[in-house]
């Protein structure tokens, strides 16, 4: 633990009254043909814009399923999910896709880059594929390399880049269609804990300066301590949220534990 | 087919069947000795279905090819023989006019007068030659047939007449109805047997009363049955069969030749087949009968028909063989690119798996093993499926073949046993030597990389660009190719191998060193042997001597050098390897001067351009300069090669087909290294201009830029297709420019009609014999000129140190050939200042000739020396000194000299072959014609084919022949063409091969991209674009395959045919774009039906899952 101070033991605050994203009893389940596994289970979770929130829990509480669900990556089996008043599941796959080419961004644990592309064109994929003209999506894409610092790499393929280096770009990839959310997905899971401080402190300042809604799913207490909000959950619940102290320090608070929790109930397998 | 390129099927049957048993003892072996890997191995086979499927056709292809090739020469071989045995029947030598030339019934002018043949029946009898059951003297006549009841009619029909004496020992004048042998001593004199072709031709039926006309008279036979095709009913060739048979005496009278006859036909002891088997013994007895019977001054000879083309069967069975396996090889080699990509992409698929496998224990010959037991059992099934359908491709090929042959003899599909064996054998050997080597270097991976699917990190080598790395590159390289048995035996038993990182080696496992002494120096001595026996009549006894020496001094210096060395550094292997080809190219190319063969020197130069690239790359040069110098060097050579272009430097080179399967293999292979190392270029201009292509933009790069990442599975795929697209191409442009230079109205000479006169009813005046039977077609005529061909000609140059004569049409030409015809000149004496100018001094002088391009190409008509041919004037020159030449009646023994003034041009010559002199000096020398041709120039040459007709129709009872020029020569193309046709559909096959390697590959690609496709979706491509993107990505790969094969192929065609030594060179050239366009674009379609599953797998992928996995 980096973090010294102890999370909050208040009540959260209630969702800001703008919430880009609100998920309401959401449920998934997979079915493995012979087995059914609930990973979510009547999960609900308000994010207000330009806020930056960690999901939490241990391996298999269904993290990453509720980022994919609330990305529009997966479909669920039940309950409700607004993304900027939107409703993303009943939107066809066409317009969903361009939903989250336009409006959203993606940072993956172990980058997911092209690796045929060189960095530069790695990031301007969303652009071009979003419809902007070649010689503006490669200016746009050069600017956000820019921003992660990463300008004498452009011409590189991801593999002539350090770990870092690679998140980085993924970050830029992920910012450069000015997105209103941000999904990342472990994006300091692969990183020694140098880097992964620094591509933190990335997140961090563009989160600032952009007012970008970011939601990170993660297995490390610092990182998360670094956000606003962190969302706890077990067995495909949320069990617990945090203030965290960055968003008690924006709005003049002491930093306090969680006093929201919702009902668990234990896994269960139809 | 009895052989094979020279070797005995039989051997070559043992050789594989041995092989075979080879390849099944190793599996046997692993079967025994390490079950679990043959479990594991098999166990693959059923976990992709579709892929499984894939892989069986891609490797069953080189089976079903191979097994095509020899069921076609089965099939050939078959028919022809079995159509000799039907039509000579018992029939098994004749004897007949030693001044004859050897062949069929037909082109016999044999005769021999009554006293000679009474003195050698006598003789012959006297003799008493127990293998020989029959003597049957035989007659022969054309003559013009009518059937007045069905109204149909024939010009030209055999006339046959038999000795009914001697008919005892040819039991072959056969009624169809009661299938009984006939005696023509039952005929009246005015009574007939017709063969079944004649009936068929005639319409005729036992009991019809035809008429037949002989110098012009009129006589009437009956037809009393029916009888088969035989050589005694009068079948003369195999393309003229129709004939009718009568008694000998009958047709003695009927022509005036009271006691003469033309051949005796002999029948040995035994049936049709068997009987063959006395041939030599009839033949000593029947040589000394006629050196010692008194044959009254004719010179007579035995000649052993049927076992001449029964011995002609098997020649165009192995023909149609080897044409069919060298056409095949192309796809051979593709199907076997195939097989070490399939395995080399099952092993990337397998990488953790086999990581794992390793990790616990397995040393890498158990992955070989396991490889090998998967392979192998592909192999057995494919090459069995793959014989099954080659056998049904080969009766399919039969079927068309009938088609364009069926005129001419009767095809049977047939299949030996023999064949199929080697088939099998060889498909599965060829597989599994394939898969042995693939199985290898699938198995050669780094563990950790293997089990975290990393990409193969390469091993540093701390000796690159060194020379003592080089060197000991090169040592090691002789002792792995001296030692490729004994290497794969303790590969396959120890696990291990020469080579392999020493500190892996489990030194209880070290590999004894006595083979590595031993066998090393007998590749040296056989090489040495070879180029002794390659060398022996031709060149320099040094350079035999040389590599002999350094065959008895390298071995051991380098075992010394290699026992010396430190084996914990990595071998710079490439780089040796390349210069051990360096060394073998330089060897082919002085064996390849030396003995003046093309695909030595071509082969040789090659190996030595690959290798010095590869060298250049060890010593630090950059690949992509290095690589690309060397395939545009070996494009623009094999271009230069092909077209003669380097003759100045080299000499003149001897090559044939096979020529054709290297400049291929090697073109694409330069292309392919070209065209990987330098299509980022494709992708830079992309990224240049693209906003012109739009929302398209992200797919096309994604779809460019992967093949480009993988230059082994883009360069293989890509060479697959190219090479047969290449061959395909190839073959278009040829049959086309040939097609074209024949097929030009220049061909006939100004001519549209040619009348062929019956020997027994000359024509002297053309117009005036049509007016005579109240015809009009002479109305329609602008022009006629009459040739006069000789009978028994003969042709030598004068100038020469000595003067041989050899047979050659000599033909007369009339004024109306001059005045009317307009044959074109290619070449013309000096003096002469136009074609007409030349054909002008053939009207006015007695002593000039105008001959046809054959004679002044080099080896003359027959291409290979034999017969007659001109020197001194260069086919490609436009002026040249008179030529004098001698032509010679054979039979009277005049002769005259003529000078040569002027040379046909090639596309004519096809129509006017022969030495052409004015009618004077040919009646001089010749007396009169044997037969004569009329050429009519009409008012409308369109009208050709209908006057024709009238022509014949009109001059019917006076057997002439009368046919369209046009038709004639369309016909002639259409049997061409056909075939080239039947050939590229064979050849076609092989596109299955590329085909099938673009589905193998975007399959796996879906599999291997699954996370990407995820991400790509994740950012915003839809369904259709990460859809699109596949098919685009296979999309390019076959149309680079495309480009270059089409590319290459108009290269190397373009200097072949316009080089010296080709034909075609002064017609021009141009490119079958049509054809190409088409095969091009079915190769395209079919690739993208390919890609259609897995890119709809690929665009079907659940987001969340395939993000969720590395």
């Amino acid at each position: 633990m980096t973090n010294e101070t102890p999370p909050s033991t208040e009540a959260p605050p209630a969702p800001a009254a703008d919430a880009i994203i609100e998920a309401t009893d959401v449920v998934k389940t997979y079915d493995t043909g012979r087995v059914q596994v609930r990973a979510l289970r009547g999960v609900s979770l308000a994010v207000g814009r330009a806020e930056m929130v960690a999901i939490m829990g241990p391996s298999g509480c269904g993290k990453t399923t509720l980022l994919n669900c609330l990305s529009g990556l997966d479909v669920i089996d039940n309950g409700r999910i607004l993304i900027e008043g939107v409703d993303i599941n009943h939107l066809s796959d066409d317009r969903k896709t361009e939903y989250r080419s336009k409006r959203m961004g993606f940072v993956f644990q172990f980058y997911n880059l092209l690796p045929v592309l060189s960095a530069v064109e790695n990031v301007e994929l969303p652009l071009l594929v979003g419809g902007v003209g070649a010689t503006e999506a490669r200016e746009t894409a050069l600017a956000a390399m820019a921003q992660v610092k990463l300008t004498d790499w452009a011409t590189h393929k991801p593999a002539e880049l350090s770990g870092g280096q690679r998140q980085r770009v993924t970050i830029a990839r992920s910012l450069v269609n000015q997105p209103a959310i941000v999904w990342a997905d472990e994006p300091t899971g692969d990183l020694d804990s140098t880097t992964a401080d620094e591509i933190m402190e990335l997140i961090l300042s563009l989160n600032e300066s952009q007012r970008q809604t970011f939601v990170i799913v993660t297995h490390a207490r610092d990182v998360a301590e670094k956000t606003d909000r962190i969302v706890q959950m077990v067995d495909g619940c949320i069990v617990d949220e945090q203030v965290t102290g960055r968003k008690q320090a924006a709005s003049g608070r002491k930093p306090a534990a969680s006093g929201r929790k919702q009902a668990a109930s234990p896994p269960s397998q139809a | 087919m009895d052989s094979m390129f020279g070797v005995s099927m039989n051997i070559i049957m043992w050789v594989l069947l041995g092989a075979l048993g080879v390849s099944l003892a190793v599996v046997g072996y692993v079967i025994l000795r390490s079950r679990v890997m043959f479990i594991m191995g098999v166990r693959n086979m059923p976990r992709r279905m579709a892929q499984t499927t894939l892989i069986i056709i891609g490797l069953m292809l080189s089976t079903l090819i191979i097994a095509a090739a020899f069921t076609t020469g089965d099939t050939v071989n078959h028919s022809l023989s079995a159509t000799s045995y039907d039509l000579l029947g018992h029939t098994d030598e004749w004897i007949h006019q030693t001044a004859e030339e050897d062949g069929p019934p037909r082109s016999i002018e044999s005769s021999v007068p009554e006293e000679a043949y009474d003195s050698l029946r006598t003789a012959l009898l006297a003799a008493d030659i127990p293998e020989i059951d029959g003597y049957l003297p035989v007659l022969l006549e054309d003559v013009p047939v009518i059937n007045p009841r069905s109204r149909q009619s024939e010009p030209v029909v055999n006339f046959v007449g038999l000795d009914s004496e001697g008919l005892e020992g040819f039991p072959d004048v056969i009624s169809i109805t009661s299938g009984e042998a006939l005696d023509v001593a039952s005929l009246d004199a005015n009574e007939v047997f017709m063969n079944e072709s004649a009936a068929d031709d005639l319409a005729t039926e036992a009991g019809d009363v035809i008429q037949i006309f002989v110098q012009n008279v009129q006589y009437e036979f009956t037809v009393v049955d029916i009888v088969t095709d035989t050589v005694l009913s009068g079948v003369g060739d195999f393309d003229s069969k129709s004939g009718f048979v009568t008694r000998l005496d009958t047709l003695q009278e009927l022509f005036q030749r009271p006691g003469e006859v033309n051949l005796i036909l002999l029948s040995n002891q035994g049936g049709v087949r068997d009987g063959m088997a006395l041939t030599d013994a009839v033949s000593v007895k029947v040589d000394e009968v006629l050196a010692n019977a008194d044959l009254a001054g004719e010179d007579l000879r035995m000649y052993p028909v049927k076992r001449d083309l029964v011995e002609g069967s098997e020649e165009a069975g192995n023909i149609f063989t080897t044409f069919f396996l060298i056409f095949g090889l192309f796809s051979i080699a593709s199907g076997m690119l195939l097989i070490v990509m399939i395995f080399v992409m099952l092993a990337a698929e397998r990488k953790s798996e086999l990581g794992m496998a390793r990790a616990i224990g397995a040393k890498r010959g158990h992955l070989m093993q396991m490889f090998m037991s998967e392979g192998m059992a592909y192999n057995m099934l494919s090459a069995m499926v793959g014989v099954g359908l080659g056998v049904l491709v080969a009766f399919g090929i039969a079927q068309v073949m009938r088609t364009i042959f069926g005129d001419f003899f009767q095809i049977e599909p047939h299949v030996t046993a023999r064949s199929l064996i080697v088939s099998y054998s060889l498909g599965v050997v060829l597989t599994f030597v394939t898969v042995t080597f693939a199985s290898y270097r699938a198995s050669n991976l780094n563990i950790v990389a293997a089990i975290r699917d990393l990409p193969e990190a390469e091993v540093p080598n701390s000796e690159a660009g060194s020379v003592r790395g080089f060197l000991r590159g090169v040592l090691n390289a002789i002792i792995v190719v001296s030692t490729v048995p004994v290497g794969a035996l303790v590969l396959m038993l120890r696990g291990q191998s020469f080579g392999f990182p020493s500190e892996e080696r489990d030194p209880s496992e070290r590999i004894p060193l006595w083979p590595f002494l031993v066998v090393p120096l007998a590749p040296f001595y056989v090489l040495a042997l070879l180029v002794v026996r390659l060398t022996r009549d031709r060149k320099p006894e040094s350079m035999a001597t040389g590599w002999l020496l350094a065959g008895i001094v390298l071995p051991p210096v380098g075992l010394v050098l290699v026992a010396l060395q430190d084996r914990r550094r990595p071998i710079a292997w490439t780089a040796g390897f390349a210069t051990l080809g360096v060394a073998l190219g330089a060897l082919l190319i002085q064996v390849g001067l030396a003995s003046d063969t093309a695909f030595a020197f071509a082969l040789g130069s090659s190996l030595v351009v690959f290798g010095l690239a590869a060298v250049l790359a060890f010593f630090g040069l950059p690949d992509r300069p290095v690589y690309t110098a060397m395939g545009v060097f070996l494009v623009v050579f094999w271009g230069f090669v092909a077209g003669a272009r380097l003759e100045f430097l080299f000499g003149q080179l001897d090559g044939d087909m096979e020529m054709f399967f290297l400049s291929g293999v090697v073109m694409v292979t330069a292309s392919t290294f070209v065209t990987v190392y330098n299509a980022d270029i494709v992708l830079a201009v992309l990224s240049h201009v693209g906003g012109f292509f739009g929302p398209l933009l992200p797919a096309m790069k994604t779809a460019v830029a992967y093949p480009l990442a993988s230059r082994f599975r883009t360069g293989m795929t890509m060479a697959m297709i190219s090479l047969v697209i290449f061959a395909l191409t190839m073959m278009s442009t040829m049959n086309l420019n040939f097609e074209r230079l024949f097929l030009a109205d220049d061909a006939r000479g100004g001519w549209d009609v040619v009348v062929v006169e019956n020997p027994n009813n000359p024509i002297a005046d053309l117009p005036a014999a049509l007016e005579a039977v109240d015809a009009t077609a002479q109305e329609s005529f602008a022009a006629v000129g009459r040739l006069d061909i000789a009978r028994e000609s003969r042709v030598a140059q004068v100038n020469l140190e000595e003067t041989n004569f050899d047979e050659y049409p000599v033909v007369g030409v009339d004024q109306g050939f001059v005045a009317g015809g307009s044959v074109p000149l290619s070449a013309r004496a000096v003096g002469y200042e136009s074609d007409r100018d030349v054909w002008q001094a053939l009207a006015s002088r007695r002593d000039v000739a105008v001959v046809d391009r054959f004679t002044v190409e080099s080896g003359g008509f027959n291409f290979d020396g034999s017969g007659f041919s001109i020197s001194g004037i260069d086919p490609q020159a436009t002026e040249f000194e008179p030529i004098r030449l001698k032509i010679r009646d054979e039979i009277s023994s005049l002769d005259a000299q003529v000078e040569v003034i002027g040379v046909i041009e090639l596309g004519a010559s096809a129509s006017f072959i022969g030495v052409y002199v004015p009618a004077d000096a040919f009646l001089t020398v010749f007396g009169k014609p044997f037969v004569s041709s009329h050429l009519v120039a009409l008012e409308d040459a369109g009208e050709s084919k209908t006057i024709a007709r009238e022509i014949e129709a009109a001059l019917l009872t006076g057997g002439a022949q009368a046919d369209s020029l046009k038709e004639l020569i369309d016909d002639q193309q259409a049997l061409s063409r056909n075939f080239f046709l039947l050939m590229q559909g064979f050849m076609g096959l092989g596109l299955f091969v590329g085909i099938a390697a673009v589905g193998v590959i975007a399959f796996r690609t879906v599999v291997e991209r699954r996370q990407q496709i995820g991400m790509l979706r994740a950012i915003g491509y839809k369904r259709r674009t990460v859809a699109l993107s596949f098919v685009m990505e296979s999309s390019f790969v076959t149309v680079l395959g495309i480009s270059s094969g089409v590319g290459l192929a108009v290269w190397l065609s373009y200097f072949l045919l316009t080089s010296d030594e080709f034909p075609t060179s002064s017609a021009g050239y141009v490119i079958p774009w049509l054809q190409i366009g088409i095969f091009s674009g079915l190769a395209f379609l079919a690739s993208l039906i390919m890609t259609y599953i897995p890119s709809r797998q690929a665009a079907s992928v659940p987001i969340a899952d395939a993000l969720r996995y590395e």
